[in-house]
């Protein structure tokens, strides 16, 4: 413990040299930049802006990253909630009920909620990464296939409470993702799946552009559809700061959703994705009204805002623990120290530990910079509403387009874009709702490759599931999962939908 | 937008002399088929920044990835060959034709619709296992595949990737029957290997180097002509008498077929001069990757051996059931 302070006074010292503090703000201001912008997350923002970090030393360069990640990470919450355009995948929750309070004039509290809490999620889950990294890094690297295969049917099992609309129409809408996302090779045989020739579809449909059309492009359609245009919000000073009851409603969630977070947010790999998915089926699950989920409930963006930015903490206790490339983004970091000349492995924190505490105190001093940076924020953001909708959805419209086709460079997720948000369009009006078709999407690649890794491990042998005691113990919470959830059905009859407040919304 | 603001700001910083007229005249673009971090950026940027101080226009690297590399790769081939777009390619650009082959498939480019212009790396594979495994030498290793085929798994970045090649032409060699298990691109591969999923890897170096040092991870063997400098007592599978087992993993530039000669003429004088920079030789020693540099006729060469063996090994993998 003392030797963890020493460690942290020694961080700290690093941290708050102008010159790598001064990184770290720039890192944030960018991030939030880059999250603002639609179909901009995370892991492009860092991707573009790894070559401006070639010329700093290793300790900046990471701290400047890091900024940029989680400064994108608060960022994309922002148009999810006044747009109701995801900046990245992991904030396609938020839109849910955070446009739903937009839609009621709340759009300040939701912003402020967003911020605080991810300043929360973000600051216990570097306490968490500074106390316990090392012994959960070891214990994150054995999830291997079969332990994901199994936190991935959890996920499925979420698919039910995404929506507020029945039950029927909630799956069928998670079908159609699940069988979008067997679009492209196949991992095992390297077959080529649906593809019709178009060499871009190999690598399946990216999460983020039909993100951005099913939630972005269909709300600016339907609003053009409306026959009086939408009233031009005009927000008073009082309403942009939550209310009592808004904290007290949130406190819960943003804890549960960071406990969350950060332990999906450990695990190797691209499940940090589905936290704000599953913080936000947890706490409807929870809710004493699941009813005004989707209708503006702020749990509903307290929970996934946070869990989604302690995975993004999460994720660095295997790369600085044990140097393993545990996700798509600690990759791209560890490539960037690695130019510097620092290898990152096992003793990453024992050869580097100004870096390696630097970099820990400066996710410290990142978080602060990022709440006082976005709350006075609330405020300007709030008022790009009362832009009249004949010139900001334009705008919106360019720079959906700008950011999706920026991510690969490809024009060919514009056009995916576009072709889901006329769907979306379509599908919306028949009161269908989109976040199961995204979650969907994300889970049925992931889901097919681990299942399928599995069986490679096991020469397809069913029973490596039950060997190993991760994978058997989560798959025992599914079975009882799905137990109670039948269990009023087999018991009651009638319509069991009822009992599980998934029923038909009224009215 | 961040792209083009990236490119201003390039040229204010180079304030290039007016070449009016000459090759080149304008920014040059670099394509990486694969996502930022990997070792076509990592070799590609330093490169580009190498290059541009010797032809005097800024060189933007554009990530493309998709497909393992194929739409990037195909990309530049069906570019303008105007010597403004270039491809970083690895290995793979000789697999992924031969795959398509395989499969029967209308092939997203072919390897003749790219001049070569100068090999930049070229790292053996190395063989790794975990350091608590039983076997301490590739004997060890073969003589417990033979008493139980298909029973060790080993991780590749995915299917007909240049790990699972790597792999597959030492088990070919060696007569073993290994279980394959593929990942999605090298990192999650180490990541496997550390958390004890799988048995062994073929990986590049620079991903296992600390590891190794750390003493998580121990080498077999390399998959080079020579030794790996950075691993002097590790043996290669020539050495210990697999013949045919050589694979890289290397990197080079390529321009479209059709460029003209003065382009790229231009191009191979800037490389060879580019790979005796300080700077871009430092950074390539910091990568673990030393500098194998071959201007375009021996890399030609060089390129059409490579795919050859290549092509022999996945043809024996054949299609995965």
């Amino acid at each position: 413990m003392i030797e963890t302070l020493q460690n942290l006074a020694l961080g700290f010292s690093v941290a708050l040299a102008p010159n790598v503090l001064f990184y770290a703000v720039l890192g944030c201001v960018v991030g939030t930049l880059v999250g603002v912008l639609p179909g901009l997350g995370p892991l492009a923002g860092i991707s573009l802006l790894l070559p401006l970090t070639f010329g700093l030393n290793p300790t900046t360069a990471i701290v400047l990253l890091a900024g940029i990640y989680y400064g994108a990470m608060y960022g994309g919450s922002t148009t999810s909630i006044l747009m109701r355009i995801p900046g990245e995948a992991a904030s396609v929750m938020t839109c849910v009920d955070g446009y739903a309070m937009t839609q009621k004039g709340r759009a300040g509290p939701a912003l402020a909620i967003a911020a605080l809490g991810s300043f929360v999620a973000g600051t216990l889950s570097v306490v968490a990464l500074m106390l316990l990294a090392p012994p959960l890094a070891t214990f994150a690297l054995r999830f291997g296939p079969p332990e994901y295969t199994a936190l991935l049917l959890l996920g499925l099992i979420v698919l039910a409470y995404m929506s507020s609309g029945s039950m029927p129409k909630t799956l069928a809408m998670a079908t159609l993702g699940l069988v979008l996302g067997t679009i492209g090779i196949d991992a095992m045989s390297g077959f080529l799946r649906f593809t019709h020739g178009v060499t871009e579809l190999g690598d399946g449909i990216g999460i983020v552009p039909v993100a951005v059309g099913l939630f972005g492009l269909s709300e600016i359609l339907l609003t053009a559809g409306k026959d009086t245009p939408p009233q031009v919000y005009k927000p008073k000073l009082h309403e942009l700061v939550p209310t009592g009851e808004d904290v007290r409603r949130s406190a819960a969630p943003t804890l549960r959703g960071s406990l969350l977070g950060f332990l999906i947010g450990i695990i190797p790999g691209s499940a940090h994705i589905i936290s704000s998915f599953v913080s936000y089926g947890v706490e409807k699950r929870l809710a004493k009204r699941p009813e005004e989920f989707g209708h503006g409930a702020i749990e509903g963006v307290a929970g996934p805002e946070s869990a989604n930015n302690a995975a993004a903490s999460g994720a660095f206790v295997p790369m600085l623990a044990l140097g393993v490339p545990s996700g798509p983004i600690p990759a791209v970091m560890m490539a960037a120290l690695m130019i510097h000349g620092v290898s990152p492995g096992p003793l990453l924190m024992e050869q580097q530990p100004a870096l390696v505490w630097g970099f820990i105190a400066s996710m410290y001093v990142g978080n602060l910079v990022l709440l006082i940076l976005n709350l006075p924020m609330v405020g300007l953001f709030v008022n790009l509403l009362r832009v009249p909708y004949a010139y900001l959805y334009p705008c919106i419209v360019v720079f959906c387009v700008i950011g999706v086709y920026a991510v690969n460079s490809s024009v060919v997720d514009v056009w995916i874009m576009i072709v889901t948000g006329a769907v979306g369009y379509f599908l919306r009006k028949l009161d269908f709702d989109m976040a199961p078709v995204v979650l969907g999407l994300i889970l049925s690649p992931m889901l097919e490759l681990s299942l399928r890794q599995s069986l490679a491990m096991s020469a397809g042998r069913y029973d490596i599931f039950l060997q190993r005691p991760i994978a058997a113990i989560m798959l025992a919470i599914v079975v009882v999962l799905l137990a109670l959830s039948v269990w009023p059905a087999l018991k009651g009859g009638g319509d069991w939908r009822t009992r599980v407040g998934l029923d038909e919304k009224p009215g | 937008m961040l792209r083009t603001l990236s490119a201003l700001a390039l040229l204010g910083l180079v304030a290039a002399p007016a070449a009016a007229q000459t090759y080149p005249d304008r920014p040059i673009t670099f394509v990486a088929p694969f996502p930022p971090g990997g070792v076509a950026d990592q070799v590609g940027r330093p490169l580009g920044s190498a290059m541009e101080k010797l032809l005097k226009q800024p060189i933007v690297l554009r990530n493309q990835p998709g497909a393992g590399g194929a739409v990037g790769m195909a990309a530049v081939a069906q570019s303008r060959p105007d010597g403004y777009t270039l491809l970083v390619a690895l290995s793979s650009i000789s697999i992924i034709p031969e795959a398509d082959k395989l499969f029967a498939r209308q092939p997203a480019y072919t390897m003749d619709q790219l001049a070569p212009i100068a090999l930049i790396s070229a790292d053996p594979t190395v063989m790794v296992v975990k350091a608590d495994s039983p076997w301490k030498t590739v004997k060890d290793f073969v003589e417990d595949a033979k008493k139980r085929p298909g029973q060790i798994a080993y991780a590749s970045s995915g299917v007909y990737g240049t790990l699972h090649v790597a792999m597959e032409m030492f088990a070919v060699a060696a007569d073993i029957k290994l279980r394959h298990v593929p990942f999605s691109g090298g990192g999650p591969a180490v990541t496997a290997l550390l958390g004890n999923n799988v048995q062994a890897l073929a990986s590049g170096p620079g991903p296992v180097l600390a590891q190794i040092k750390a003493g998580t991870l121990r080498p077999l063997a390399g998959w080079g002509d020579k030794r790996i400098p950075a691993l002097p007592d590790v043996p290669t599978f020539k050495e210990l008498g697999y013949k045919d087992v050589e694979f890289y993993i290397w990197a080079g530039l390529f321009a479209p077929k059709a460029t003209p000669a003065p382009a790229i003429n231009a191009l191979r004088e800037a490389a060879k001069k580019a790979v005796d920079d300080p700077e871009f030789k430092t950074t390539m020693g910091n990568l673990g990757s030393p500098i194998s540099y071959l201007d375009a006729p021996e890399f030609q060469k060089f390129w059409d051996t490579d795919a050859a063996r290549l092509a022999v090994a996945v043809k024996k993998i054949g299609k995965v059931e």
